[in-house]
């Protein structure tokens, strides 16, 4: 079943390599039928516990072993998910973006390349998914023509310097271990000088690849470059997967006087995000570019919950962390196609084009501030879950007032400038005029995703057993 | 961790240098060009250093006729994976310098065509 989900999407992209004509309707289809057997797989993890494949038979060792848990298996669901959305989101709309015929084989290939970094538990298989998603990626910044190309050598540069300091850390580890496999690995550490110089290594590339502060100032370039499905696709499922290696590093492998060390840097690293970045987000004149702001700043809560984890060995900061990871890919996906259906739509790019939107895309608007809402934390939502879980640790860690505050702090000011777009949307007297008749479909498909988000509130209680069993 | 011979040891501070010498050009040089040689030659620091580490434990006892051909196979992947990344970076390049091109003869063929045209 993992095979399939592998399989699939790169024979889907080579063939629409061959037949470009064909193309979105392949990549749709093969979207469907992954989320169908992501579905399965995840109801398989549910019943049987967590499934592992050593591929062509070899022996353990010398083989790719691919390994699902419920965590993973679920971030397969939510990629493939996101990969049809956005895939029907850019059908719909390819002949007015005039998107690539390359967006199509990129997206099989990013699909391909999230599924396995999902399932790898090998430094070394995590090191090519890491490249192939970053080369991906790239590529698919570099779809929006000219003014995206510098961008997205910058992104490609530094992108590619994170992934040599984590291969660097992965050959000093085999070097000193012999293996490579993370469960072994983690039965033979030591915490000495080499493997914390190792660790250190991986986790400065991971968190330039990740964009955690304060690595993250190729992001909002990058991401706002992007055509509207690309930087969704982007900010919703690519920074998550270096984030999942890090987390995999440190609650797997390293040592309890190494995570100590480095737990207050995390959360430390993760508030300057929370408040830098909203600060950035509330500043910027460009639509696209406070959606971007706004990831630093969401990545912020994970890199907290995973510094307040490292801590305090907590369950519910695990929880924390992954519907965190999981309500922001859901909104920010609906935040990027919405802002971009607008800004397409009016013709503009400032957040000053928004205005009126109320008026002349109602729908649109709603998806952006229901997604907003999750990004705030407003009950019933997946970011207010994330939220409650993150405080109800720290309540019950008992003299954490200043995180407290923190969150609080960097609650409003999310809430700042989501209400900033949605402020000047409410502003009817002056309306912008769209340049076309708005589209219903792309918006509606925008709204989805925030739907979604909305909807994880009501499956809370079995979302939160999950993944407060398996946070890693 | 095994002991490693002095000979070895030569090459792992070579493959330190040659790490060394990449990020240097990476973090300062202007040139996008440049840059992208930096990383070539941090590449190239990395996969000596996993070349050299193929021969641990094998310094004392000539006997043995094999390295560790795990790290040869991850070398080959690297490499791979290297030289596509450059050829890419390489490609967005050159397209960068096409387009400044191109908009440095619109801009002068306007400056030419002279102002309220």
């Amino acid at each position: 079943m993992m095979v399939v989900l592998l399989v699939l999407p790169l024979l889907s992209a080579l063939f629409m390599l061959l037949w470009p004509r064909i193309a979105p309707l392949l990549a749709l289809l093969t979207a469907s039928v992954c989320s169908l057997v992501a579905l399965q797989l995840l109801l398989l993890v549910s019943q049987q516990g967590s499934q592992q494949v050593l591929l062509a038979g070899w022996p353990s060792g010398l083989a790719i072993s691919l390994e699902a848990n419920s965590l993973s298996s679920l971030l397969i669901l939510l990629t493939a998910l996101l990969q049809l959305l956005v895939g029907l989101y850019a059908f719909a709309t390819h002949r007015r973006d005039k998107l690539g015929a390359g967006f199509w084989p990129l997206s099989g290939m990013l699909q391909l390349g999230l599924t396995a970094l999902w399932l790898s538990r090998d430094l070394f298989n995590l090191y090519v998914c890491l490249e192939l998603l970053g080369i991906v990626a790239v590529a698919l910044v570099s779809l929006s023509g000219d003014k995206a190309i510098k961008p997205a050598l910058n992104y490609l540069l530094l992108s590619l310097f994170g992934s040599l300091c984590y291969l660097l850390g992965v050959a000093i580890l085999y070097g000193a271990y012999g293996v490579l496999d993370i469960t072994v690995l983690a039965s033979q550490w030591q915490a000495d000088l080499l493997s914390s110089t190792a660790l250190l290594l991986m986790t400065l590339g991971l968190m330039l690849k990740a964009a955690l502060w304060p690595l993250h100032g190729w992001l909002p370039a990058a991401h706002a470059a992007a055509p509207a499905p690309v930087s969704a696709l982007l900010s919703a499922l690519v920074v998550k997967g270096p984030l999942f290696i890090l987390c995999l590093l440190w609650l797997q492998l390293a040592g309890a006087t190494q995570v100590a060390a480095v737990a207050p840097w995390f959360a430390g690293c993760g508030l300057a995000a929370l408040l830098l970045g909203g600060v950035s987000a509330l500043r910027t004149p460009f639509a696209k570019n406070m959606v971007a702001y706004s990831t630093v700043a969401q990545l912020g809560y994970a890199m907290l919950a995973l510094g307040l984890l490292l801590r305090f060995n907590q369950p519910l900061f695990a929880a924390a962390l992954w519907l965190f990871v999981l309500a922001h890919a859901l909104a920010k996906a609906t935040c990027f196609l919405a802002v971009g259906e607008i800004t397409a739509t009016l013709g503009g790019k400032r957040i000053s084009t928004l205005k009126g939107a109320s008026q002349t895309m109602p729908l649109a608007m709603f998806a952006f501030a229901v997604a907003g809402g999750s990004l705030i934390g407003l009950p019933p939502s997946g970011g207010f879950l994330a939220k409650w879980a993150l405080l109800q640790g720290l309540w019950l860690q008992g003299g954490q007032l200043f995180w407290l505050l923190v969150i609080v702090l960097a609650t409003l000011l999310s809430a700042a400038y989501v209400f900033r777009a949605v402020v000047l949307a409410f502003n009817r007297a002056d309306p912008v005029a769209p340049d076309f008749a708005p589209r219903i479909l792309p918006q509606w498909l925008a709204l989805l995703p925030a739907l979604a988000v909305w909807a994880m509130a009501l499956y809370s209680e079995p979302l939160l057993q999950l993944l407060k069993q398996e946070g890693l | 961790m095994t002991d490693l011979s002095p000979q070895l040891l030569l090459y792992i501070v070579t493959a330190g240098g040659l790490f060394g010498i990449g990020l240097y050009g990476f973090i300062v040089g202007p040139q996008t060009l440049r840059r992208i040689l930096a990383l070539n030659i941090i590449g190239a620091g990395i996969f000596m250093l996993m070349v050299v580490l193929a021969y641990r434990g094998l310094a004392d006892d000539a006997s043995l006729p094999s390295t560790d051909p795990v790290l040869h196979a991850l070398i080959l992947t690297g490499l791979v994976v290297a030289v596509s990344a450059t050829a890419f970076a390489l490609a967005l390049l050159a397209r960068l310098n096409q387009a400044k091109a191109a908009q440095c003869s619109q801009d002068q063929l306007r400056h030419k065509q002279g102002p309220g045209q």
